[in-house]
């Protein structure tokens, strides 16, 4: 028995809630931007399905997209991240809640 | 033999997702995230992805996953804080979202079964690079485009973050001689006023940069 298309989108569905749930559950923030990426994967992973499946090659083109995406989200993300920690000496999103300085 | 392999990957995978979330240390939830990677890599191969899974290792579990664990090693904050208080309606409303996911999951598995499976036919060329290149470079120009604007502007936008602050540390020194200063370094508030403000000796340089000055060479430590 060959892998279906469904198999495909479970598995996605699965790691797109294991990462939302990350991201609420999760305090450091690093922890939270981690979970953001495994996010970003699962849609990946939904588009290289469907791509493969209908014979379609726009799936992968916008996976490269959303992965020059994540790239440019990581620089800007940690460099935020590193602000934050210079500021309040605290990783916590709790301690962050509040824009100003 | 592909289902087996899709069973061991995807195991793999939801495993450490799973050590993504429940480990308390960020370094290992790094760890388990890359594991995440190779796991969907493998996957892409299997489904005939075989540039996405490339770029995928070298990309995501080569450079961004680098970036974090650099960003982790050089904060390194050891100490635990203990967990907070958290509202109270947070368990009941995780218990409805996994409710939801499994729902969702079972009519994946079970309604879309009908949908049309792999289209039958010749050994098609959708994964090779030369028809990504050819499909990002004519019909989805556009969005090309765009996103090397995205990066262009990241780019500017971590440059300007990781930007030195006009405050200056308590351990801040003053060198002797003459000292040249743009106005913005000594009063954040001035803005990108960037006329220089001379000092005579190092004692007024000290001062206007409000560091503390000691003359005698003896008492530094």
């Amino acid at each position: 028995m060959e892998p279906q298309l469904s198999w495909y989108l479970a598995l996605s569905a699965i790691l797109f809630t294991i990462g939302a749930a990350g991201v609420i559950i999760k305090r450091n923030v690093i922890a939270m931007f981690m979970c953001i990426e495994l996010m970003l994967n699962a849609v990946n992973l939904t588009f290289i399905a469907f791509s493969s499946f209908f014979q379609d090659v726009t799936g992968q083109l916008f996976v490269f997209i959303v992965m020059t995406v994540a790239a440019a989200e990581a620089a800007v993300g940690l460099g935020i991240i590193i602000a934050i920690f210079r500021n309040r000496e605290s990783l916590d999103v709790d301690d962050a809640s509040i824009l100003k300085l | 033999m592909t289902t087996i392999l899709f069973i061991l990957f995807a195991g793999l995978a939801i495993g450490c997702a799973i050590g993504v979330v429940s480990q308390s240390n960020p370094l290992y939830c790094a760890i388990s995230l890359i594991g995440v990677f190779i796991a969907l890599a493998s996957l892409y191969v299997m489904l005939a992805a075989p540039f996405i899974a490339a770029v995928q290792v070298i990309v995501y579990a080569g450079a961004i996953m680098v970036l974090v664990i650099f960003v982790i090693m050089l904060l390194n904050v050891e100490h635990l804080e203990p967990r907070r208080k958290r509202m109270k309606w947070l368990v009941p409303a995780a218990i409805g979202m996994a409710a939801i996911l499994v729902g969702e999951t079972a009519f994946i598995l079970y309604s879309v079964q009908t949908a049309p499976g792999r289209i039958p036919g010749n050994v098609s060329n959708v994964g090779l690079t030369s028809s990504i290149g050819t499909g990002l470079f004519t019909k989805y120009l556009l969005p090309f485009e765009v996103t090397s604007i995205l990066l262009l502007m990241a780019i500017v936008g971590a440059m300007s973050l990781a930007r030195r602050t006009s405050i200056l540390s308590p351990t801040a020194r003053v060198v002797p001689g003459v000292q040249v200063l743009p106005v913005d370094f000594l009063n954040p508030a001035a803005g990108d006023d960037n006329r220089p403000v001379e000092a005579d000796t190092t004692a007024e340089a000290a001062r206007l940069m409000g560091v503390r000055f000691q003359s005698d060479p003896e008492k530094r430590e």
